[in-house]
């Protein structure tokens, strides 16, 4: 029966006290217009409007006004099959808060159902320091050891990837290489006297220390480089963003809090992330907190502290690396492209401060990537409970990368770098997916080798 | 209903057919979420066979079908009311590009804006630029004859369609093309007719060389009269600007607080946002002369976009303008009517009238270059009586339209939103004529049934087949 105009149903909330319910206005906002459908990667990969942002919307409606049941299965899958990318959220004309809503969602239906049994094992090891890193101390000796490259080269795709991954995190073994607990010398090596910028303290992370530790050392080697003081802060957690994003609100807010009080007691003006979708996530603590009075305004002043490291790069003009370029051609420097973490242009809206700290990098030269504004399917840990999503967007990703002649992918989110990192290293290809700051601190290394 | 499935899912899949309820919801609108019809099933073939064998199984099935795009159209036009909806927007493939010729053959699912990305390393784009060009279909734009801004001088989607190969309802595959002089021009009675007479297959279309040169003016106004009244000069002294566009202060609002805000002026009470392009020789006075003419109808400043980056974030605000009035309120309705551009500023105090007396917020954002208006008013369908209030003053503005000679719809089509308008505006014989058209392409009258010609208006229609099983 068509339903003329103008009449849509005023039904009560099925769900009445849900975290959906809570975030309800934010529903209103949607005209249905449609143009979040270009940019949303699952529509693009799947090709049916219950996998876009406007089928989610209206069918997070649906489960609000009791349409669909909570436990319907098929509107779960499509809801699981949200990358979170954000993507829609930069498309969207109407201010719709879209990755609110899904974590509302998420959270609300989790008491339905419940995540599979790999993504809650994970997210119960990401919340535990004594399982978390004995965990990642394992996954480097897997990496180091080689086992990971050769178990992604036997193993069927299926399997292969998650080792892949680990594998393409590997980094050339340097003089001055970081292991955890090495820091603060480490940070002080390439100290110039850049004027005081201020203290800052890097959100080290869970994934980024364990799996990424170079790229920490490397972001604190650049900071000072440029003028900041470092200072390290105890106690920090996982930042909790793989909890909300898969709805464990509650499991967000218990590491936040931890967050929250380890870095009030930094001294660090700045709160500094390598991490796009960490960086997101802890620029929302005080969105996450907001109904618990005795820390959401803790939880905003930590928020108001954060800052990307290529924000805070892009905002001073970061010093060039070496002034020696011009005695090398152009055409002799690494080709590297730039992708663009969805957390860091859709969530964080910063767009061109990754491209600034490329361009201080001289021993490179930046060529075009198609595409780059879209999602490579990592989505943090979606490519291990959706890796066939993951895969058929990560596939025209590749296909990107083998056409834009890179020979580098710089890209600063460890999802992506994995992501994109174990796609390389399945399709047997040369290319590496590196941070960018890293190109920039060796930058910097090779102006010191040849000073 | 079963064995229908059945055949249809060994066609395209289990992936890509839909009979679930919960999964059908998502297609019970298109852009224009007023109007919900839930289908009983969709189907998204991958290939043009596909779609051929799909037509050809409905065909002998006797089901009535909707073909829909990207479902970004704006009259209800792509509901399948409990009956099958045949999704397109798999169709991505660009066939064939012939420069020389300057064509692109494409199926039916690209993207309006995908076909111009495409073709632009050759220097050429795709006219044609509705206002949801980043999202919605080539597919979709022919059904609907679609416009937008640049066609003010470059003229509407059937001025851009060379060939296309259709399947007929009854599952025929024809080619049709212009007839350029040899019999009628079935592909001229094709494009526009909102799904009623088959499904595009594939198209030919012209493609235009991007122009040499641009420029972009915004004029900014204290009165929307005096903003229509320089939308009269402009055209009155002879000059076709590429697009002349108006957004009066409720939509220069909605837009300056999204993601697309354009740097309009957020004080003004209406902005024109004028082009100019072709050949670089003689577009400075075109210019100056839009200047002087903004300047005399009482314009407070006029601004040229100094570089292509500012030129196109002045077209993104106005582009994505409607998307934006989601930011006044929960729901909108948005009416399409053309009419004699002297009457503008007449009909636009009128409506603003008309607006104030029903107690309700019309924000108007639309092609003043060729009278095309669209009122937008944004309004909450939680609350009856403003809603009553709302389809009130949206009907009496439609009539009023009609009343000073113009018509229902510029672009949008006529679908399902705009059908009580069609007998104010035609008489029976006229309507009895469109059902007899339509019965040429489509006599069991299955593809997209409901639209377009109200049924009750339309004498013969009671005697065809498909309104006997209603």
């Amino acid at each position: 029966m068509t339903q003329r105009s103008l009449t849509p149903p005023t039904a009560p909330c099925a769900l009445p006290g849900s975290p959906l319910e809570a975030a309800r206005a934010g529903l209103d906002s949607c005209v249905h217009c449609g143009f979040c459908l270009p940019a949303c990667p699952t529509y693009l990969a799947l090709e049916d409007e219950n996998d876009s942002p406007r089928g989610r919307l209206l069918l997070m409606g649906a489960l609000l006004d009791g349409t669909v049941a909570p436990d319907d299965p098929t509107v779960g899958q499509h809801l699981d099959r949200c990358l979170g990318c954000r993507g829609c959220e930069t498309a969207c004309p109407s201010g719709v808060p879209y990755g609110q809503l899904l974590e509302a969602t998420r959270a609300t239906v989790a008491a339905y159902r419940p995540l599979p049994i790999i993504g809650r094992l994970l997210l119960w090891g990401f919340s535990r320091e004594w399982v978390l890193r004995p965990a990642l101390v394992a996954a480097r000796l897997v990496r180091d050891l080689g086992v990971a490259r050769v178990l992604a080269r036997v193993l069927p795709a299926r399997f292969a990837m998650p080792f892949a991954m680990l594998a393409s995190t590997a980094r050339p073994t340097r003089a001055r290489a970081g292991t955890p607990g090495t820091r603060a010398a480490s940070a002080q090596t390439g100290t110039t006297n850049m004027g005081d910028r201020g203290t800052a303290s890097l959100l080290t992370g869970c994934v980024m220390e364990g799996i990424f530790t170079e790229v920490n050392r490397a972001t604190e080697r650049t900071l000072a480089r440029n003028g900041w003081t470092m200072c390290e802060t105890q106690g920090q957690r996982c930042c909790g963003a793989l909890h909300a994003h898969a709805g464990d609100l509650d499991g967000a807010r218990a590491l936040a809090r931890a967050n929250i009080a380890a870095f009030e007691t930094s001294g660090a003006e700045t709160i500094v992330l390598n991490s796009a979708g960490c960086g997101a996530m802890c620029k929302e603590y005080g969105h996450l907190l907001a109904d618990d009075l005795a820390w959401a305004d803790r939880a905003a002043r930590f928020a108001a502290r954060v800052r990307d490291v290529s924000e805070l790069l892009a905002a001073v003009g970061p010093a060039a690396a070496g002034g020696s370029a011009t005695a090398t051609s152009h055409e002799a420097l690494t080709p590297v492209a730039y992708d663009a973490p969805c957390h860091l242009q859709h969530a964080q809206r910063i767009v061109d401060p990754p491209l600034a700290v490329l361009r201080a990098a001289s021993q490179i030269r930046l060529v075009p990537l198609a595409d780059s504004d879209q999602c490579c399917g990592s989505a943090g840990i979606f490519n291990l409970i959706q890796p066939d999503v993951a895969t058929r967007v990560l596939s025209p990703k590749l296909a990107r990368i083998a056409e834009s002649g890179a020979q580098v992918i710089a890209t600063g989110n460890p999802g992506c770098l994995m992501q994109i990192g174990g796609g390389l290293v399945l399709a047997g290809s040369e290319v590496a997916a590196r941070h960018p700051v890293e190109l920039l601190d060796e930058g910097y290394e090779r102006e010191g080798i040849r000073r | 209903m079963a064995t229908l499935a059945t055949a249809l899912e060994q066609i395209v899949g289990a992936a890509h057919l839909l009979t679930r309820p919960p999964s059908l919801l998502v297609y019970r609108s298109d852009g224009l979420p007023g109007h919900r019809a839930i289908p009983s099933l969709a189907v998204f073939p991958g290939t043009r066979g596909e779609v051929v064998r799909v037509v050809r199984v409905l065909a002998e099935a006797g089901a009535p079908f909707v073909a829909r795009g990207a479902g970004t159209g704006l009259s209800g036009g792509a509901l399948a009311d409990g009956i099958v909806l045949l999704g397109l927007h798999r169709l991505k493939g660009i066939l064939a590009i012939d420069p020389d010729a300057r064509t692109a053959t494409v199926e039916p699912g690209v993207v309006n804006a995908t076909l111009s990305k495409s073709v632009a390393p050759l220097g050429l784009h795709y006219a044609p630029d509705p206002s949801s060009q980043s999202a919605c279909t080539i597919g979709g734009n022919i059904a609907e004859n679609a416009g937008g801004p640049h066609c003010l001088k470059y003229g509407v989607t059937l001025d851009h369609v060379v060939r296309a190969t259709v399947v007929l309802p009854d599952g025929e595959v024809m080619a049709l093309d212009r007839g350029e002089g040899t019999g009628y021009d079935l592909l001229g009675a094709f494009v526009g007719s909102e799904g009623c007479f088959g499904v595009v297959l594939d198209v030919t279309v012209r493609l235009a060389p991007i122009p040499e040169g641009v420029i972009t003016l915004l004029a900014d106004f204290t009165s929307v009269r005096a903003a229509a009244d320089a939308t009269s000069r402009i055209i009155a002294a002879g000059i076709l600007p590429g697009a002349l566009e108006l957004m009066d202060h409720a939509t220069i609002e909605a837009v300056e607080s999204s993601v697309y805000a354009a740097g309009y002026p957020r004080d003004a009470a209406a902005v024109l946002l004028a082009e100019v392009d072709g050949a670089v020789a003689g577009l400075d006075a075109d210019a100056e002369a839009i200047e002087r003419l903004c300047c005399e109808a009482g314009a407070r400043e006029v601004r040229v976009a100094r570089d292509a980056v500012e030129r196109a974030r002045l077209w993104q605000g106005r582009k994505k303008a409607f998307g934006a009035m989601g930011r006044v309120a929960p729901h909108l309705v948005v009416q399409d009517a053309v009419v004699p551009r002297t009457k503008l500023a007449d009909l636009l105090e009128e409506i603003h009238a008309i607006g104030m007396r029903h107690d309700v917020r019309v924000c108007n954002v639309f092609h003043a270059g060729d009278g095309n208006l669209h009122p937008n008013i944004p309004y909450d369908a939680d609350d009856p009586a403003e809603s009553a209030r709302v389809a009130e003053a949206m009907s009496e503005i439609m009539h009023r339209c009609i009343a000073v000679g113009g018509t229902i719809t510029g672009e949008h089509g006529v679908g399902l939103d705009k059908l009580d308008y069609m007998p104010a505006l035609f008489g029976a014989d006229t309507l009895d004529a469109m059902c007899t058209l339509r019965d040429v392409f489509d006599p069991d009258r299955r593809a997209n049934p409901g639209k377009v010609v109200p049924v009750r208006s339309c004498r013969e229609w009671l005697a065809a087949p498909s309104a006997r099983t209603h």
